[in-house]
């Protein structure tokens, strides 16, 4: 049953890719990585359970955090051009 | 007992599966950036959880089952937090919605959510020449994004 | 199903490798370099590598994906046009791939006991690991026990090299403040 969930993910993984690739905004190639962030810690649980040896799920937690700093980071460039502002401030000019 | 524990983590993992494909295919046939995130947020939420729901009934009560549980939740909170902020990015970096009727939208809007000077079925084909503009003020509903 | 994964995932790396090569617009690069991370970790976890699959994704998708942001706030977001004809490093690179193809003939089979690696200290960590240190992974207790202060040396380095991350992304700030400020004088 693990098989046919990792398949499914494989799958949902690929049409992903497609759409990174595609672009055509910068923000969907963002969606897409933030949607294959996830996809890869499902794929990493899945292959656990798969494998029989789930303990490794220490690192999916890592994935998610990092795929949201990631996610985050990103969008904060485009909101005020660089990363040294705090989220409070408005941009200058 | 056994069995219906694995018949039902067998649904749900099934369930979970199909939910990511869907929303794949969402992300690649929705016509425009935030049609894209509402496809995005149903693997986000709703395949997560499902997926993760089938794999806590295969690892019973156990130390896996606390992991899961804490990635779950990491997903449950970042998943939205990330797409509201990329919705936000968008608008600000002047993405235009995807609309068929930009008058009623902008009625739906209360007010002129659309410059005029832009054509409204622009959805921007040219954005990877979208540059960061620090100059540009938060864009909320009503006030004018200056495209 | 591991082979159809790794199969898939591989061939994933290599499509989003040509993605980078073609894009010209280096936000998109720098987002399809995070996504390479995410999939090459992905990679080192079905190869049941998990402290490889953990530094990919923290220094991959995480840090550099925020230092190439910075460094992108600093120049120009078009790549420019090659000055030169790229023949050359091409055939540089294609060079070095061959020689490098050339060299692992001669390794050995994929975790054959009578290699280097495993006839010396290799089978007696494995042996001994659990009785000295408890640890149920081996990487892990030669990291953290083993090698113990090694690797708290190397977990300062991190810290540091951390700590001058967020003070050269501070400069900036302060920098605008000053100028703030400057133009409420005059």
């Amino acid at each position: 049953m693990f098989a046919a969930a990792a398949l499914a993910l494989l799958v949902a993984l690929i049409l992903l890719v497609v759409r990174a690739l595609k672009g055509p905004t910068v923000f969907d190639r963002l969606v897409a990585a933030n949607s294959i962030g996830t996809e890869a810690i499902l794929l990493l649980a899945v292959v656990g359970f798969l494998t029989g040896r789930p303990e490794f799920l220490d690192i999916g937690i890592t994935y998610a955090l990092l795929n949201l700093i990631g996610t985050l980071a990103v969008l904060k460039y485009f909101r005020f051009g660089d990363l040294s502002q705090s989220g409070g401030e408005e941009p200058e000019n | 007992m056994e069995m219906l524990i694995d018949i039902a983590s067998w649904v749900l993992l099934m369930a979970g599966g199909i939910a990511m494909v869907i929303s794949a295919v969402g992300i690649n046939r929705m016509p425009d950036v935030y049609t894209r995130l509402h496809a995005a947020s149903v693997a986000d939420t709703l395949g997560a959880g499902l997926l993760i729901s089938g794999m806590i009934l295969q690892a019973g009560f156990s130390l896996v089952t606390a992991k899961l549980l804490i990635v779950l939740a990491i997903l449950f909170f970042t998943g939205p937090v990330a797409g509201h902020a990329l919705a936000r990015a968008a608008l600000v970096a002047g993405v235009r919605p995807h609309v068929t009727d930009p008058d009623e939208a902008d009625d739906a809007c209360g007010g002129d959510f659309f410059v005029e000077a832009v054509p409204h079925e622009t959805v921007r084909d040219d954005v990877d020449a979208i540059t960061p503009r620090p100059g540009l003020a938060p864009a909320g509903r009503g006030s004018k994004p200056t495209g | 199903m591991e082979a159809v994964i790794n199969m898939v995932l591989l061939t994933l790396l290599v499509v989003v490798t040509l993605g980078v090569v073609r894009l010209r617009n280096l936000f998109a690069v720098v987002i399809l370099g995070s996504i390479y991370s995410f999939l090459m970790a992905s990679v080192f976890i079905v190869l049941d590598a998990v402290d490889v699959a953990m530094t990919e994704a923290s220094v991959g998708a995480g840090i550099s994906t925020v230092l190439m942001l910075t460094v992108l706030s600093m120049t120009r977001v078009e790549e420019a046009k090659p000055a030169h004809s790229p023949l050359l490093p091409l055939f540089v690179a294609s060079a070095t791939a061959a020689i490098l193809i050339y060299g692992t003939w001669d390794l050995p089979g994929f975790g054959l006991a009578q290699t280097p690696v495993n006839t010396h200290v290799g089978a007696a960590y494995l042996e001994r690991s659990i009785a000295d240190t408890g640890v149920p992974n081996v990487v892990t207790s030669v990291l953290a026990s083993y090698r113990g202060f090694d690797t708290l040396g190397e977990t300062a380095v991190v810290f540091t090299a951390g700590i001058g991350v967020l003070l050269l992304l501070r400069r900036g700030r302060s920098r605008a403040r000053l100028k703030k400020r400057q133009e409420e004088r005059t």
